[in-house]
């Protein structure tokens, strides 16, 4: 079973050794770094250009959270394969983990709750991976895409009907996150730990694509077969890959929480997953920096419409066009017509000096 | 001697409940089980198409015409429906069984918002064709829940002879069983696809006009059955007729049979926990083999 993914792979592979044939090369300009940059340098400087909007730093730190999550797909689908459909999930749990600490344990240092948080989002993610992925037989994909599918929705009908957790209403007035005697609100300063944060994640997550780990696991989207019969266990790496993103998830979760005061079981179900579906689609799986430009543009136009009733009403049904036309007509996102394709599935290991 | 009739009464009450919902649940994975058996498309919008379904009865309703005429309308409009998406959409993701997940959940989001919109997020009720119970050996029954358990079988039955005895079926089974060869023998497996999935969707539209006055039309209606449909598809094993139907039927026991055992908060992840462990286990499902 050949996924886009793979099949984008044979594309890049085939057009490097198609370069290599015609002799000496040009050489290879590299684009995403300056993206990169250009991304970094924008969200370092936003919330001074903004200066007293604070509805807009809110708007943005809710998008670096939400960022997360949608990286925490893409880790799954663009990296190692794995549809999940229950990416919010984890993202749910963790925050819900860390509101119940603020409310029956009074507790909410960054420090030990962060921690805690991506704790929780591994575990959990790590208990699906076994379930789902891990066994003698080598599961089908779809069944795993519905398998995380099931738990998401299980999840939020579970914790809908659970008093305990505040049922449908979810746990409101979440107890504001702690450094020490310092209380972060909405605002620049959550702002810039959500960034750092979200630079740290992405920083792992690049790390962790372009090392041998990430070849494995690009020669896993070509030919999963074909790297089993290496030897390599295809299953642990999708395992290890899968728990890991749970881990990321849940960090943002956490932070949801933390800033938007309020977790519900909406924050885990099927239709937050979807969405990070889209944020990831949109700007391009597999590329990391994709999906943080697919939140931005998503949540901003939405948060830009929502003023205009008529545009808000039919949104969701914009945002159902959007992920058609992507799947149908631009699978590699809006990141795919910056970057060629070689660029966008990369290079692995150390890097030749001579170039 | 009194308290044995008044339990027996409650097993008779609970036997047909569970009949009831099995039938709604078979209806629903009918459609999505021959997609998905035919064509390897897992098909989101499934629920969807149940909803356009209930709401061609509800615009026949409300614009003043007979309840029947809606129901024999449905599986018209949503095989009209079926085949314009298929030709111009599914038609695309054959190949790639996850990106059709991802269109087909983007088509279902577009029809079940609108027709949010369309309603203006009210809940329409819409009344039996055929209202009332009738008594029989001292137990009260609902008469279109008879009607619903009869059609369900009746569906069953047509579709089973249309597969094992037409010829069109044999193309049908033949496509199945080895496309490539189905194409050399000169089967347009390409015309049979489109049919299928408007066959599909008919039959979710149906279904959607049958159930729609048991529950009320809202735009959700079709989706809380989705998850317990593609379990009930994955249970009973992709590539089958009886599949589907067995898986149906099991899914459908449990979700209706659970909340009596257990509370009924926990009754719904317990069906899916259970189901999800029957498929990890038998990934190809109760039946391997293509019986028909």
């Amino acid at each position: 079973m050949l996924s886009e993914a793979g099949s984008d792979l044979a594309m890049g592979s085939q057009s490097a050794k198609r370069r290599d044939a015609t002799g000496p090369s040009r050489p290879f300009r590299r684009v995403l770094p300056y993206v990169e940059i250009g991304a970094l340098v924008v969200a370092l400087v936003l919330p001074f250009a903004l200066g007293d909007r604070t509805d807009l730093v809110t708007l943005a730190t809710n998008i670096l959270i939400l960022s997360m999550l949608a990286i925490s797909f893409d880790l799954c689908w663009g990296l190692a394969g794995i549809m999940s459909f229950g990416q919010a999930l984890f993202f749910g749990v963790a925050g819900y983990a860390i509101a119940l600490v603020g409310r029956d344990l009074d507790f909410s240092d960054l420090w030990a709750t962060l921690p805690l948080a991506m704790l929780v989002g591994f575990c959990l993610a790590a208990l699906f991976a076994a379930f789902l992925l891990m066994g003698r037989k080598t599961p089908s994909i779809i069944f795993v895409a519905f398998g995380t599918l099931t738990g998401s929705y299980a999840a939020e009908r579970l914790v809908s009907g659970w008093q305990y957790v505040g049922a449908g209403n979810g746990l409101s007035s979440v107890k504001l996150l702690k450094l020490g005697a310092y209380e972060f609100v909405e605002g620049d300063a959550f702002y810039f730990l959500a960034l750092g944060l979200l630079l740290l994640v992405y920083l792992g997550a690049r790390y962790f694509k372009q090392s041998q780990l990430g070849l494995v696991l690009a020669g896993m989207r070509q030919n999963e077969e074909r790297l089993a019969f290496f030897g390599y266990r295809v299953q642990l790496f999708k395992a290890v890959l899968f728990s890991f993103a749970g881990m990321v998830a849940g960090l943002g979760g956490a932070l949801y929480s933390y800033h938007q005061g309020f977790i519900g079981p909406g924050n885990m179900g099927p239709g937050l997953s979807t969405t990070a579906v889209v944020y990831c689609l949109l700007g391009g799986s597999g590329t990391l920096i994709g999906p943080i430009f697919g939140t931005a543009i998503v949540e901003g136009l939405s948060y830009a419409l929502s003023d205009i009733a008529a545009i808000q009403h039919i949104w969701p049904v914009v945002l159902g066009f959007v992920l058609l036309v992507v799947v149908m007509f631009q699978p590699r996102g809006i990141v795919g017509l910056l970057v060629s394709d070689r660029e966008r599935i990369g290079s692995y290991g150390r890097r030749r000096s001579d170039g | 001697m009194r308290l044995g009739a008044v339990t027996m009464g409650d097993e008779v009450k609970l036997a047909f409940d569970l009949l009831a919902f099995i039938s709604v649940m078979v209806l629903i994975v009918l459609g999505l089980g021959i997609i998905a058996s035919m064509m390897g498309i897992f098909n989101f919008a499934h629920g969807e198409f149940v909803l356009l379904g209930a709401y061609t009865v509800y615009i026949f309703q409300s614009s003043g015409w007979s309840g029947w005429a809606g129901i024999l309308a449905a599986p018209v409009v949503l095989a009209v429906v079926g085949l314009v998406l298929e030709r111009l959409v599914i038609r695309r993701f054959y190949a790639a069984p996850i990106i059709a997940m991802l269109g087909t959940y983007a088509i279902g989001l577009i029809i079940r918002e609108s027709v949010r919109a369309l309603l203006g997020g009210q809940y329409e009720s819409i009344d039996e064709p055929l209202s009332g119970v009738f008594t029989l050996l001292g137990f009260n029954f609902s008469v279109w829940r008879c009607v619903i358990v009869l059609t369900t079988i009746c569906i069953i039955a047509a579709t089973w002879l249309f597969l094992s005895r037409t010829s069109l079926g044999l193309q049908v089974r033949g496509a199945l069983e080895n496309p490539n060869l189905a194409r050399a023998c000169g089967i347009s497996t390409s015309k049979l696809y489109s049919m299928t999935f408007a066959f599909g969707a008919a039959l979710a539209g149906l279904a959607g006009a049958l159930i729609v006055p048991l529950y009320q039309l809202s735009a959700d209606i079709g989706t809380r059955f989705l998850v317990q449909a593609f379990l009930s598809v994955m249970l009973g094993g992709v590539g089958t007729f009886e599949g589907p139907v067995l898986g149906a039927a099991a899914v459908g026991g449990m979700a209706a049979g659970l909340p009596w055992i257990v509370i009924p908060v926990l009754a719904d992840p317990l069906v899916f926990v259970i189901a999800l462990a029957i498929v990890k286990l038998r990934p190809q499902g109760f039946i391997t083999q293509g019986r028909l």
